[in-house]
């Protein structure tokens, strides 16, 4: 296992990005899911942070800039980071999702050529992608976009190299080691492979976002 | 989605306004909604907070009332009932077309029902204008805010930008005595001030340098997500993308082709380009009147000039809010709104 080199840098004067390491994956990811747990605890205990925001294998950690400096907040962050386990198991308590997708043809225009690209049948990108149970990372992107991972390496594809104007809500999407659904209609880079019509984000529900960092994913071929 | 959320609420009081013709882009914005980057949402709002938080406290409305945000062409407004509308940031000549009054941004005026509210343009002093009414507009709050986020289609007017024929509500009826900002009106600096970011090292030294000595435009494919600039790609060490991480309003990233793209207020809450520099908090509302065909420079300070100059804004804004409370004599409805 590589050694893990966090870095602690100032993010402008109203934040830090706290980077654990370069290895994306789900240790990292859920070492950052931890490391933001710990701030909302600093947090709740009255340090000045504001919610953190974890990433693929970072947290940022805000905060106002007449209550701390980064060099302040670089201090009180050092030892969390110390304190998070260096491997991580599962969230025990995680939600678990069954997510119906209807996949290939209209809903998902990219199966084929995914397919092509890495000389398997579409049937068998279905079976490799539904097979795999996958965990929610992070947030981010959209309203309610969670990153999924890991995908299986058979199926690992960059995203497209022009992004898409228009991608459908609902639409189920690989690119490089994640999954992901877009929650609503945007632009987007990712291969559309399938659609599921399960909401993932309601502005108007207590919380409004579905899925949790933690939580698990599995898509069920419809 | 429900589908009531994003239909307009019946008002509750007889509508202010009513617009004719919508402008080039006029949205309900608030402060925004800054603490759920985690769930995916932008912190959005006024992309000029400081203007709008002025054309509030004219009103002595809450700083945080909501308002709406005029880009460079605005809108034609028919007024319902007679209020007091005030107008903040940039110029974009407003008039009332019955009277040819004009309405300067810091100031606010007595405009009576049937009267039409126009702005000639073109827009001087910054791109963005912030129009406030008494109590400000009365639209439902969505994730706390009144803000409209674009992209997601939520918030504010049904989650899109104003068009012909809608009709707005204040929350407060009736008409405020006119007063005028004792502060100053936001001035439209082209210079930024920036730190490192937290990639600065990584790209390497010649892009910071470049990105300092450049003489950049912003391109027309710019808006409430972000600014991209015109003027050289800088150079750096192909980093290509990172591990998506968390990101600001005001970062600066430099995607692959080297042309800088500076974050504003409805960023994505992550990104994977390398981010070479962070403007300071201070100069967020700067950023916020630039647009397509503005020049914009890039200096770089360190994290005391940064502090500084926001501790500064602070107590000018505060100072004038208290000089404007005692030349206008509010005092309890002063108190009751303020926050």
């Amino acid at each position: 296992m590589t050694g893990d080199e966090p870095r602690i840098s100032a993010f402008g004067d109203g934040a830090v990005l706290v980077e654990l390491g370069d290895e994306v994956g789900i240790r990292l990811a859920r070492r950052a899911r931890l490391l933001a747990g710990a701030v909302e605890e600093l947090r709740a205990a009255g340090t000045p942070f504001g919610p953190p925001v974890p990433g693929a294998a970072s947290v940022l950690v805000p905060f106002d800039p007449l209550d701390l400096t980064p060099g302040q907040a670089r201090t009180l962050l050092m030892p969390l980071v110390g304190s998070v386990p260096r491997d991580p198991g599962a969230e025990p308590a995680a939600t678990e999702h069954p997510i119906p997708v209807s996949y290939g043809g209209a809903d998902g225009p990219d199966l084929e050529p995914v397919a092509r690209e890495l000389g398997l049948d579409p049937a068998e990108v279905v079976a490799i992608h539904s097979g795999t149970a996958y965990e929610v990372l992070f947030l981010g992107f959209a309203p309610g976009f969670a990153y999924l991972g890991e995908l299986p390496e058979r199926i690992v594809v960059p995203r497209l190299a022009t992004p898409r104007t228009h991608v459908a809500a609902g639409s189920v999407a690989i690119a490089g080691r994640f999954s992901g659904i877009y929650p609503q209609r945007s632009a987007g880079g990712w291969r559309l492979i399938g659609r599921t019509d399960v909401p993932l984000f309601d502005p108007a529900s207590e919380p409004p976002e579905r899925f949790r960092p933690g939580d698990r994913v599995r898509f069920v071929p419809r | 989605m429900s589908a009531e959320l994003n239909a307009p609420r019946e008002p509750v009081r007889e509508p202010v306004l009513e617009v004719v013709d919508a402008g080039l882009l006029t949205t309900i914005q608030d402060l925004g909604r800054p603490g759920l980057a985690a769930l995916g949402v932008a912190p959005g709002g006024a992309a000029d907070p400081l203007a709008l938080a002025v054309a509030n406290r004219v009103l002595g409305n809450a700083r945080d009332a909501a308002a709406l945000e005029l880009t460079i062409a605005g809108p034609t407004l028919r007024i319902l009932a007679t209020t007091t509308i005030a107008l903040a940031g940039a110029d974009l000549a407003a008039r009332v077309v019955e009277t040819g009054e004009r309405l300067a941004p810091g100031s606010a005026l007595v405009v009576r029902a049937g009267w039409m509210l126009a702005f000639a343009g073109p827009p001087t002093r910054g791109i963005r204008a912030y129009l406030a009414v008494p109590g400000g507009f009365l639209v439902d709050d969505v994730l706390g805010s009144s803000a409209t986020a674009l992209g997601a289609g939520f918030g504010g007017l049904g989650g899109r930008a104003l068009r012909a024929g809608d009709r707005l509500s204040s929350r407060r009826a009736g008409v405020v005595a006119p007063a005028r900002w004792p502060g100053p009106v936001q001035p439209d600096s082209h210079s930024i001030r920036i730190l490192p970011g937290p990639h600065a090292a990584r790209i390497g030294e010649a892009a910071l340098a470049n990105l300092v000595a450049g003489t950049w435009t912003v391109s027309p494919a710019s808006d409430r997500v972000g600014l991209r600039l015109e003027g050289g790609a800088l150079p750096g060490t192909a980093t290509g993308e990172l591990a998506s991480h968390g990101v600001t309003w005001g970062a600066i990233q430099v995607p692959p082709d080297g042309h800088p793209i500076v974050l504003l207020v409805d960023h994505q809450p992550t990104g994977g380009y390398p981010v070479v520099a962070v403007a300071i908090t201070a100069d967020r509302p700067r950023l916020g009147q630039l647009g397509p065909g503005s020049p914009i420079r890039f200096e770089l300070v360190d994290g005391e000039a940064a502090r500084a100059a926001l501790l500064d804004q602070r107590e000018q804004f505060a100072a004038a809010e208290r000089h404007l409370a005692e030349l206008a004599g509010w005092d309890e409805l002063w108190e009751s709104t303020t926050g």
